[in-house]
């Protein structure tokens, strides 16, 4: 699997990347160090805590960390449960919660899929 | 800045993600410090702000938000040296104002581009180390300026002064007169309109007041009496002279600093009634530059010695002057100096030849840097503060102290890095009298009164001493605060907030208890003694004059039989024995007490019914100790009977005992009032005295015993 096969799995923009972080090298190392970011399990601790505020942040720092590693499926759903947390508006976070949940899970496991072919 | 050390670039963002990406981006040409939050952004700011060419700063993060950070940056003036890049995703265009209203340089949206931030982050450096030198640059300038042209003004005072054959402080004390009065009247008025370079300008001139007596004959200058009408008037064209010569300058007759010389040389002998000399100005025709140095020149010429007349001291030349002794003046101007007085008076003692120049200079360049504000301190000064800082570093580490600074604004407190770890807290506490860790080292109130302590200091007596009881990591210390007050030197001085360092003094203070303690009982039944007990009691019957008190005094009967029959060690034990029921039966708030031998104090307020209360305890007192019976006799003396001063009122349970003794023991007594006080029951120990008159005491009884 190439790094560019990687993103379409993902649903990322692999050329908006490479044209921010300018080398293919670059773009790897972070994308592999995506899968040690502790702002998941922030995210899905503080959701069940209901501690909102802290899930706000954890939402905050994945939807910035995807959009600047281009992974722009799981930025745009990061970004609306930001934007309901940030508004305190539960009902809608809810379900934002869980397509970021399903974008997470889809990007890892093809970030874990590039990670074997290596 | 140099090129030997690289620059250092703090990133600040809560996601160690973003830090390394950037930091990737910025490559190898620069030390990276990391921030995982706003509060630790600071703290590192707090440290070493002149060694960080650069902040990235992200908007949201835990503890502390980038706007706080900005709002600390700008309390602390680090945002003029510092700049700031901001990175976030936030960009709704009032955030972005926000931002750059706090004084960040850029803005650089997310996604970010590794070429764009790259490029900006040089820049920027680049922009700032460029204007640092300059600024290095102009501020060189002028303090050699300002160097060369205090110097040379003070050689050519110096040549009059010399020909005058006055003492050499003369013009110091003028320069240092001027400067005080005009700073003083800047605040008190503004209807001159005097700006803060003009001080300094007026002062400087000053100096120059009296190059006219160049031109003055040395027999007439340096005659020791009396100048005759003719010499008098001879002497007087000097003010015309003086202002002549810089008239006829050829060059740098604009220069405001001529100008203002020419003012005072000419005018400083007018009078504001108009009947000085050259011209008879009057009242505010004389400019107030001339004025004010008139006034200098008659203190200082007051004050020193001279060769027809020994100095005057200084309260008696303020009331000469304050008097119109010593001709006219602005009453404005006399004002200024009633209120300057002490002020003066502490200047002038201090006035040293020698560093008074550098030191003015110092405050010129001051005054120069505060009024460009996009000036920032010197690369001189960054590296005396980075020496001090070193200097503060190490001996607060080798101290083993807590030592703290606190500002009010914004509200935080540092902690020496010894003291943090000491205390188990943050070296850096926002908010502290909010935060729970400090909430729980001290008790309720304990902040407050310490931050109203040091409100109510004064920048001249700024230090207080504050005893208190803390919780260190949960064991209770009495620690010793000494703190001194900040205050900024505006006027009137505004309270910045406090450094002090905490002395643990619990060992000391323990003991101190423990004698006080020890100073204060008896030690065999650790009751109070009597010297303590009257002590309390007179505490209690003063704080509570409109109470009703009882006090009792009584004896164990027949306790010399205890003692002969089962020995002292026996009697002892009684003793033990009375003190335990006594302490068992009392109520709370009651003071008790071994007074002599076998006898006994106690003493207690009431509201009604004394009579129950000393039943109760008497009829807990009796019974028996082993095989011992014991009884006792009381005898009781009331406050609304017997008064409250301490001796009539122990006199007078004294009274009542021995009537007790004389009418057979075993019972108690009232005092009445009647008595006549020469009798005692008392063993001699204090002021016992053996009488044997006759007094008449109320006949209480033993009641349903």
């Amino acid at each position: 699997m190439t790094l560019q096969e990687c993103y379409a799995a993902l649903e990322g923009d692999f050329e908006g990347v490479m044209g921010r972080l300018r080398t293919e090298r670059l773009v790897q190392k972070f994308v592999l160090k995506f899968l040690d970011d502790g702002s998941y399990q922030l995210l899905t601790e503080s959701m069940e805590n209901g501690n909102y505020d802290d899930a706000f942040r954890a939402a905050h720092t994945i939807k910035g960390v995807g959009q600047n590693l281009g992974f722009n499926k799981l930025f745009e759903s990061s970004h609306l449960l930001t934007e309901a947390l940030r508004g305190k508006d539960l009902d809608a976070a809810a379900p934002l919660y869980e397509q970021v949940k399903a974008d997470y899970a889809q990007t890892v496991d093809a970030i874990r899929q590039y990670q074997a072919s290596l | 800045m140099g090129n030997e050390r690289r620059q250092k670039v703090l990133i600040a963002d809560d996601s160690e993600m973003n830090r390394a990406i950037l930091a990737d981006m910025l490559g190898n040409d620069y030390d990276i410090i990391e921030a995982e939050n706003g509060k630790e952004a600071v703290a590192i700011l707090q440290k070493q702000s002149s060694e960080i060419d650069l902040l990235l700063l992200d908007i949201v993060m835990p503890e502390m938000d980038g706007f706080g950070v900005l709002r600390a940056m700008n309390e602390f003036r680090w945002i003029e040296d510092t700049p700031v890049i901001m990175i976030s995703a936030e960009n709704t265009p009032d955030r972005v104002q926000q931002a750059y209203e706090l004084g960040i340089t850029d803005f650089i949206s997310r996604p970010f581009d590794a070429i764009i931030v790259h490029h900006r982050v040089v820049n920027t450096i680049l922009l700032y180390a460029k204007q640092k030198k300059l600024v290095n640059m102009v501020t060189d300038q002028i303090y050699e300026k300002e160097k060369q042209s205090a110097l040379m003004i003070d050689i050519l005072s110096h040549i009059v002064e010399f020909r005058n054959g006055e003492s050499g402080q003369h013009v110091l004390h003028i320069r240092t007169l001027t400067e005080l009065m005009l700073r003083h009247l800047l605040q008190m008025s503004d209807k001159y309109f005097i700006s803060k370079s003009d001080i300094s300008m007026i002062s400087t001139a000053a100096a120059l007041h009296d190059i006219g007596k160049i031109a003055i004959p040395a027999e007439i200058l340096n005659k020791p009496g009396r100048l005759t009408p003719e010499e008098f008037a001879v002497m007087k064209t000097h003010s015309e002279i003086g202002a002549s010569m810089l008239e006829a300058l050829p060059v740098h007759q604009n220069e405001s600093l001529v100008r203002k010389a020419y003012e005072i040389c000419r005018w400083h002998h007018e009078r504001y009634d108009g009947k000085g000399y050259p011209d008879g100005l009057k009242g505010d025709e004389i400019p107030i530059s001339a004025q004010i140095v008139a006034l200098a020149d008659v203190y200082d010429a007051l004050t020193s010695e001279r060769v027809y007349k020994k100095a005057i001291p200084h309260e008696k030349a303020v009331e000469m002057i304050l008097d119109g002794q010593c001709g006219q003046f602005n009453p404005l101007l006399l004002q200024c100096l009633r209120e300057l007085e002490d002020k003066i008076r502490e200047e002038m003692s201090r006035v040293e030849i020698r560093d008074w120049s550098d030191k003015r200079n110092m405050r010129n360049i001051a005054d120069e840097i505060m009024q460009h504000e996009e000036l920032s301190a010197s690369e001189r000064t960054l590296q005396l503060l980075d020496h001090e800082r070193m200097k503060y570093q190490f001996f607060a580490d080798m101290s083993q102290e807590v030592q703290f600074e606190y500002t009010v604004s914004p509200p935080m407190v540092v902690l020496s890095e010894w003291g943090a770890r000491h205390l188990g807290m943050d070296e850096i506490i926002m908010n502290p009298c909010s935060d729970k860790t400090v909430r729980d080292c001290f008790e309720e109130g304990v902040l407050e009164n310490m931050h109203q302590a040091l409100i109510n200091t004064s920048p001249s007596d700024p230090i207080i001493n504050y005893d208190c009881c803390v919780k260190i990591k949960g064991t209770d210390r009495w620690i010793k605060i000494i703190a001194r007050a900040t205050w900024s030197s505006d006027e009137p001085p505004k309270y910045q907030g406090a450094i002090g360092k905490a002395l643990d003094i619990h060992e000391t203070r323990t003991k101190m208890a423990a004698l006080e303690e020890m100073a204060a009982h008896d030690a065999m039944t650790g009751l109070y003694n009597h010297k303590f007990a009257r002590i309390r009691i007179q505490d209690m019957m003063t704080s509570r004059p409109d109470s009703k008190f009882a006090l009792g005094i009584f004896d164990v009967d027949h306790f010399k039989q205890a003692n002969d029959t089962y020995g002292h060690m026996f009697g002892d034990q009684v003793l033990i024995h009375m003190a335990k029921t006594l302490k068992r039966n009392m109520r709370e708030g009651t003071v008790s007490a071994r007074v002599g031998g076998d006898e006994f104090l106690l003493f207690f307020e009431y509201r009604q019914h004394v009579d129950l209360a000393i039943n109760r305890i008497f009829n807990s007192l009796i019974g028996k100790y082993e095989d011992f019976p014991i009884s006792v006799s009381m005898g009781v003396a009331q406050t609304d009977v017997a008064g409250t001063d301490y001796d009539q009122l122990f006199h007078a349970a004294d009274q009542a005992l021995y009537t007790v003794k004389q009418g057979g023991r075993g019972y108690f007594k009232f005092y009445d009032g009647k008595g006549c006080d020469a009798l005692t029951a008392i063993s001699p120990i204090e002021d016992g005295n053996d009488g044997d008159g006759q007094e008449e005491i109320k006949e209480g009884k033993e009641e349903d015993s």
